[in-house]
């Protein structure tokens, strides 16, 4: 029996711009599988807690360098003699060092994968909360006033973008590592996680300020906009009860992108030292940790490096699909699809995709 | 005919054959060539006055002498101290004041000009103007500090003669370590005419066996044979190798691991790099006695505590961190190149006698830390960001949390470690790790700068335990002044202990390093003097 063509789906006009976007992501296949890649590995992170407590039986800094473990009546050395650490055991010492030990401190490497996703998503989405949350005010103050407003932030941001971003959140991290951060009564410590947060998420606002400004400028010579002006409403009002609704894709897009961004950089700080303070511990600092032992033990570099991997893929991959999900351009195809389904179910009686 | 021609073209190459198999025989070993090696980070200066680190030294230990050197030999041998470009060892007058030397007659530079004994001087007031890190230690001479800050004039106390060779030198005060500073290179003697600025890109003129030939920074460095080594220095001067390669060709290969790889292909002869952690047990394996050897450094490593401080103020508290700390978990951390010690001196150095006053113990280490319940227990723990110093940071932190401590670890780039942990305003300078290499085999060189009461200073300090006693002070001072010999080496070790029963440090070993070459070399002829380290003269093939 052919399906029926759904009335919405014939008439998209008859939905709200949100449930259209829902509809054309619900049939984006492969974002909805990254998505569902995504999904398991923030649950793999969360459940952090219940496979140290309950399985490994350990903490995430918990050293056991001296430490013995008895596999199927054998006596295994966490860490031998000579610095080597074990390797993956699985079930065999009942998840004990599922995946071996982290190096020659002898910490449980599944553990640490755990609990270090923990911190490098959570550094992904806090500074991409933050950089969006700021690079949206001020891209909205600039193009909404323009004038020097738009001069001084436009300006100031073109002093952050000359420094190479890498470069800065380093130099950031190396001096905020040692002595902190100070803000009036906030201090933050050297080890603080919010320092590399605070860092990623100030040294990307302008490639965030840039693209809304644009947009603003935009919207701001829209009739909708104009018409609101012109019945008293304030500025405050025009900018986040007119424009801001009306960027609302945009931004959860640039949202997305931006906790790859993110993360990508976390890794890199932490690998390099200026991140995630030790014993804290992320991908990155595995990385970084497991580097030493790359010939001897590949799998320590190889394990938080693929779990960053597919994780910045997923996100991405899925934010991509949000993007043509919630991309005004995407209608068009959305329709021109519509119809070639709707035809392809004349021809053949089948179920259109 | 045939036959006959036959019968002789045999017998010729028989001789020949024979000849040349007994020419093989007789030399023993081979001579010339090209000896190839790797550092893993170019030397600091190609300049002996400069140069204060391990990769400069051992560049240029066989290249520019001192008055005095140190004996090219493994281990402890290696600490002892012998005449260099001067004929005997100094002739210690005046209260332990008055150093008298005399140069070798007819010794050139490598450019074929005399050295004279008025470049002895000059090289030390060199020292002066360049602002050598080295130069501390010759500010005991007469006039050297009043010529350290103007630059200008002479250093008064060195007195030289040009027709004789001899070369009086007048210290300020008794000075016990001097001799030994007289052997460091530092003291090197360069031509008088030698420009006061960084010479790395232009080496001096050498004195010893090996001149420095080119120089591409941050790349590779040359060498080839003194011209006048052979003719004039190296008859004299016998306590140095005359070398075995004509030339030597250092490249700068970063990666350790791929130095390794290099060696195994037989492309480069000798790294002058510890062999990396995680290749070390393979490598023991396989080429230990033939191609790998593990040499040993003098060099304490340690986890300090701030007595002046609470909670480390506090006597007990410092000696259950002691007893916590388990050297054989340190011992894994470091992949086996550690060898755990419990002291201030390490094995090697003069007056060394093994002894531990605290045999890990965490029942003791908690009992004691019960007893002396302290109430800061907000500690940082500061080390550097090198592995596996930052595991051993980890480690230690790990160690007070269990102890009872709500300890933070601050871990430092390795470039600035010094630096941070040394300033007084640095906040929060609670404990942390540090190790200490010897500048020369002395005990003073421990005991001075790293737990002498007047060594604590705002910034650049080394003693970060801020250890103040004055007991013990007063016998650092006396003993520095008195020259070393077995009486004052069996004092170095009470003094070793009573430093211990207070419990100023929580030492917990003393790391080694290796020599891996090819197989063309001849590992066991290869010296590594614990100073120094490798004398590039020393390797030949086999």
């Amino acid at each position: 029996m052919a399906s029926q063509p759904n009335a919405e789906e014939a008439a998209p006009g008859a939905a709200g711009p949100w449930r259209l976007a829902w509809r054309r992501l619900r049939r984006n296949r492969i974002a909805l599988a990254f998505l569902g890649l995504f999904v398991l590995i923030v649950a793999f992170c969360l459940a952090a807690p219940l496979w140290a407590n309950q399985v490994a039986d350990t903490g995430p800094n918990d050293t056991h360098t001296l430490e013995k473990l008895g596999v199927g009546g054998e006596t295994r050395e966490v860490v031998s003699p000579s610095g080597k650490p074990i390797g993956p055991q699985w079930f065999e010492a009942d998840g004990k060092f599922f995946l071996g030990a982290d190096g020659r401190l002898g910490r449980d490497e599944m553990v640490r994968l755990m609990y270090g996703g923990r911190t490098s998503l959570l550094i992904g989405f806090s500074a991409a909360a933050i950089m969006t949350l700021l690079g949206t005010i001020l891209g909205l103050l600039a193009g909404y006033y323009r004038g020097w407003t738009d001069t001084l932030i436009a300006r100031t941001m073109d002093v952050i973008w000359a420094f190479p971003v890498t470069l800065l959140a380093i130099a950031l991290g190396l001096a905020l590592a040692i002595g902190g951060l100070r803000i009036g009564p906030i201090h933050l410590s050297g080890e603080s996680i919010w320092i590399p947060i605070l860092i990623i998420g100030f040294v990307f606002v302008p490639y965030m300020v840039r693209p809304i400004r644009g947009e603003v400028l935009s919207l701001r010579e829209k009739e909708f906009v104009e018409a609101a002006i012109a019945q008293g409403a304030s500025p405050l009002r025009v900018m986040f009860a007119e424009i801001l609704p009306n960027m609302l894709s945009t931004i959860i897009v640039f949202f997305t992108l931006n906790v790859a961004n993110a993360m990508l950089l976390e890794s890199l700080l932490s690998f390099l030292g200026v991140g995630v303070q030790p014993p804290n511990t992320s991908w990155g600092t595995m990385i970084g940790s497991g580097f030493d032992l790359l010939t001897s033990a590949p799998l320590l570099t190889l394990l938080p490096g693929t779990m960053i991997f597919l994780t910045v893929l997923a996100v991405n991959v899925f934010g991509d699909g949000l993007r043509d999900a919630l991309d005004p351009r995407a209608k068009v195809r959305v329709q021109v699809e519509a119809r070639a389904g709707m035809a392809a179910d004349e021809v053949s009686g089948g179920v259109a995709p | 005919m045939r036959k006959h021609g036959l019968v002789l073209l045999v017998l010729v190459l028989a001789v020949a054959s024979a000849v040349g198999l007994s020419a093989c025989g007789s030399s023993g070993s081979k001579e010339g060539g090209t000896l190839t090696g790797s550092y893993a980070s170019f030397p600091d200066f190609l300049d002996p006055q400069l140069s204060y680190t391990q990769e400069g030294w051992t560049a240029m230990f066989d290249t520019y002498l001192p008055l005095l050197t140190y004996k090219r030999a493994n281990g402890v041998e290696g600490s002892t101290v012998e005449p260099g470009l001067a004929e005997a060892l100094p002739k210690i007058s005046n209260g332990g004041k008055t150093y008298e030397l005399t140069l070798h007659k007819g010794l050139k530079f490598s450019d074929g000009t005399p050295i004279k004994a008025s470049d002895f001087k000059s090289s030390i007031e060199r020292l002066f103007k360049v602002s050598s890190p080295g130069s501390p230690f010759y500010e005991t001479i007469v006039g050297a500090a009043e010529f350290a800050e103007t630059k200008k004039g002479e250093i008064t106390g060195i007195k030289t003669n040009d027709k004789t060779g001899k070369i009086t030198i007048d210290l300020t005060g008794p000075r016990g370590t001097f001799t030994n500073e007289l052997a460091l290179l530092f003291a090197a003697v360069v031509p008088a005419d030698t420009p006061d600025k960084n010479m790395t890109n232009e080496p001096p003129p050498a004195t010893g066996p090996y001149m420095i030939d080119s120089v591409e920074p941050g790349r590779r460095f040359t060498y080839k044979r003194n011209p006048y080594w052979a003719s004039n220095n190296g008859p004299k001067i016998d306590v140095v190798g005359d070398g075995h390669f004509d030339k030597i060709d250092i490249k700068l290969v970063r990666n350790d691991s791929t130095q390794v790889n290099e060696i195994e292909r037989d492309k480069t002869m000798w790294m002058q790099t510890l062999v990396p952690s995680d290749l070390r047990e393979k490598i023991v394996n396989k080429y230990e006695g033939t191609q790998f050897r593990v040499d040993h450094p003098i060099d304490i490593y340690y986890f300090w505590m701030n007595t002046q401080k609470a909670p480390f103020d506090d006597l007990k508290v410092r000696q259950a961190v002691n007893y916590a700390i388990d050297t054989e978990a340190l011992e894994r951390i470091y992949a086996g190149s550690m060898v755990a010690a419990h002291q201030i001196l390490p094995e090697g150095m003069p007056g060394y006698d093994a002894f531990n006053l605290y045999p890990h113990n965490m029942a003791k280490a908690r009992q004691l830390f019960k007893e002396a319940n302290p109430s800061d227990r907000d500690i940082t723990v500061w080390t550097d960001a090198e592995n596996p110093n930052d595991e051993a940071g980890q480690y230690y932190q790990g160690v007070l949390s269990e102890l009872g401590f709500n300890a933070k670890l601050k871990t430092v780039n390795a470039d600035n470690f010094v630096q941070v942990i040394g300033n007084e305003t640095t906040p929060d300078l609670d404990t942390g790790w540090f190790d200490w290499y010897e500048d020369y085999p002395h005990p003073n060189d421990y005991f001075q700068p790293l737990l002498a009461g007047e060594s604590i200073a705002p910034t650049l300090n080394f003693n970060h335990a801020r250890a103040d006693f004055p007991p013990l002070n007063a016998k650092i001072k006396k003993l520095a002044e008195e020259p070393l010999n077995p009486e004052r080496e069996a004092e170095y070790a009470k003094l070793d202990r009573e430093f211990m029963e207070e419990a100023v440090w929580a030492p917990y070993g003393t790391n080694t390093t290796s020599t891996f070459v090819d197989s063309e070399i001849n590992l066991d002829n290869v010296i590594f003097n614990p100073t120094f380290g490798h004398s590039l003269a020393s390797f030949e093939l086999k």
